[in-house]
């Protein structure tokens, strides 16, 4: 058998049914277990995860090492990559205000101090607060932020984790010029670029055509879709654009919906065409909304990468 | 490695009649059964437009042909369908027929035509196995003497060389409501019937639910067993409510006084009865070869049911199957 040059990770998002309504598997051990046994089953290598579980690892499981374990236990690889969830808040927490830097700064030592006990690839930002909270978006708010990314990710890179950034479609960094903006500031030694392919076709930026464009700094790949492109204000819906929109109660769907917008084959194939080897990570976030099952969203995902994906590069 | 195949039974996804109707419903459920590692499935004989997987009938006329199902099936990434499931006391909308009894002489003609109206679309689907209810509900009909079991055995001998004709071999299957769980009944029918023509299907959940060691099953019959469904025991009738008229309803459904809310799970489910490895080690150690079903009948949360049966087959019991 020769050399899988992709490996599929998943993103846990995850509801199940408990006896008093829906638990999340950090509900407990038995919970955990069940959410790691199904992500086996369907031939997931690994998972990623969020850092906001760091306390809930200490407390169940003695830490990031310890849940690894628990997570090698069910016979998967290891954790890949975690998502860093920040509150944005313009008063203490907000990338395009300088004098926020410093606590965002010492947001991250303190992370990846919790994470030193393990090797993770990635961890993942969102690069910007909320739409609303930064437009206008300008060139001197994008280089702003750039700067800080740069000095996080040079942080992160000590302990050999990528910084890498996942442009949200409410995120005030979502438009294709802001993006390529964005990316001319920042260091390629520094920060990267995490393609959610929903995200970046519901703000009507291609996913295909953005990955080609900066493929060389590309370190990861949330494989999700969507039926729906954001209209109006949708991206900057207040208090909330993604759960809260008017115009969509549900914007993301498992890989192998129907009428998905995401051309999967197209981003396998030049997936393939810039010969990257390395995780992708599947996410189908709520994907419990209006009757969704995770256990079924997520088989029907990776039933779609073993049977369309994996036929055009593996 | 054994010739052993994994299957995955379908019916836990339709708890009522209305349900799990819709193409695209069948194609996430079957998309779920192969990724979690299965490659066939078993169907349950149903009646009616909204049973579209239930009988040769509704299959043609849902897929236009068992061709046109089959090409479903291998796009959602199962091979073959297992088996089907028979009961010949549900009744038959597309025959215009009520329940049949095998216990009735008279009924057996139309039992061995519907019997080979399943095999021989067996014969098309890849399957290899019929499952037929072997005898009425206990609290339905007389207690099984000898002049009751030599029907039962006669029925079963004309169905099962009726199928044979089409390659499809008869297993019966033994349920917790069964008048053939009472003492040796099972065993009495079994020594009225030739092995070559009538085979058993060991259901694990159903056996054990009836205070039935499947493991005594198996160290007793083990060379009759044709077929095998894997699904757990939640609970044990020890006051043998079995007994009761229209069991099927006031027991099954129901729960009985208990109101047991599940009989049955998935292999692996917490609280689960049935020693999957040991069973597995028997069968075995029996020499069987052929199909080992996962079913959960039914389940709450079907796909979650599904990719933890995976689990359990993927990590503990294929790995016994193939000797490692």
């Amino acid at each position: 058998m020769s050399e899988r040059r992709i490996k599929w990770s998943y993103m846990d998002h995850w509801r199940s049914n408990g006896p008093a309504g829906p638990v999340d598997q950090w509900h407990s051990h038995r919970t955990m277990s069940a959410f790691l046994k199904q992500i086996k089953a369907v031939g997931f290598d690994a998972i990623d995860t969020f850092d906001f579980r760091l306390w809930q690892m200490y407390g169940d499981y003695g830490g990031p090492a310890g849940y690894q374990q628990m997570v090698q236990d069910h016979g998967l690889e290891r954790i890949v990559n975690t998502f860093h969830a920040a509150d944005y808040d313009l008063r203490d927490y907000a990338p395009h205000v300088p004098e926020t830097h410093e606590r965002i700064l010492e947001d991250f030592r303190v992370t990846m101090g919790h994470w030193s006990v393990i090797q993770l690839d990635n961890i993942i930002v969102m690069p910007a607060t909320l739409y609303y909270d930064m437009e206008p978006v300008t060139a001197d708010k994008l280089k702003i932020t750039a700067e800080l990314w740069n000095q996080v990710g040079e942080i992160t890179a000590g302990y050999g984790v990528r910084l890498t950034c996942h442009h949200e479609f409410f995120c005030g960094i979502q438009s294709e010029p802001d993006i390529d903006t964005f990316y001319a500031y920042t260091d390629p030694r520094y920060v990267s670029l995490f393609v959610d392919t929903a995200q970046h076709c519901i703000a009507s930026v291609d996913p295909v055509a953005l990955y080609r464009r900066h493929a060389h700094r590309v370190s990861g790949f949330h494989f999700k879709d969507t039926r729906d492109v954001a209209t109006g204000d949708d991206h900057r819906h207040r208090p909330d654009s993604e759960i809260m929109a008017p115009t969509t109660g549900k914007w993301f769907y498992e890989m192998g919906t129907p009428h998905g917008l995401v051309d999967f084959e197209a981003m396998m194939t030049a997936v393939r065409d810039n010969e990257y080897r390395g995780w992708i990570s599947v996410e189908h976030d709520k994907a419990n909304k209006d009757g969704g099952d995770f256990s079924e969203a997520t088989a029907v995902a990776r039933w779609y990468a073993a049977n369309v994906l994996e036929e055009i590069y593996r | 490695m054994t010739g052993i195949r994994w299957g995955y039974a379908i019916n836990q996804w339709k708890p009522q009649f209305d349900d799990f109707v819709r193409r695209e419903q069948h194609e996430r459920a079957l998309k779920t059964i192969s990724i979690a590692g299965f490659e066939g499935v078993e169907l349950t004989a149903g009646t009616g437009r909204w049973e579209p997987l239930g009988n040769p009938q509704q299959l043609a006329a849902n897929f236009g042909s068992f061709a046109g199902f089959r090409e479903f099936l291998a796009g959602c990434g199962v091979p073959a369908v297992s088996s089907f499931h028979y009961d010949p006391q549900q009744r038959s909308m597309e025959h215009l027929t009520g329940p049949l009894s095998p216990l009735a002489e008279a009924d057996v003609p139309a039992v061995v035509a519907r019997a080979v109206w399943f095999a021989e679309a067996l014969t098309q689907l890849g399957g290899s196995v019929l499952v037929v209810r072997a005898a009425p509900s206990a609290g339905d009909d007389e207690p099984l003497d000898d002049a009751a079991l030599h029907r039962l055995a006669a029925c079963w001998q004309t169905v099962g060389r009726a199928t044979l004709e089409h390659g499809v071999r008869t297993a019966l299957h033994v349920d917790f409501l069964s008048a053939l769980r009472s003492g040796d009944a099972l065993d009495r029918l079994l020594e009225r019937t030739e092995p070559d023509l009538v085979g058993l299907a060991l259901d694990t959940g159903e056996l054990t639910v009836a205070g039935i060691d499947p493991l005594s099953i198996v160290e007793r019959h083990g060379d009759r067993i044709r077929y095998v469904r894997f699904k757990d025991a939640l609970a044990v009738d020890e006051a043998e409510e079995y007994r009761q008229p229209h069991a099927e309803y006031a027991v099954r459904q129901r729960g009985g006084t208990r109101e047991i809310p599940r009989w049955f799970g998935e292999p692996g489910i917490d609280g689960g009865l049935v020693d999957f490895p040991a069973v597995t080690r028997a069968l075995l150690a029996a020499r069987y070869s052929g199909w080992i079903v996962f079913a959960s009948d039914p389940s709450p949360h079907p796909a979650a049911s599904a990719l933890l049966g995976g689990y359990v087959m993927q990590r503990e019991l294929r790995p016994i199957a193939n000797g490692r």
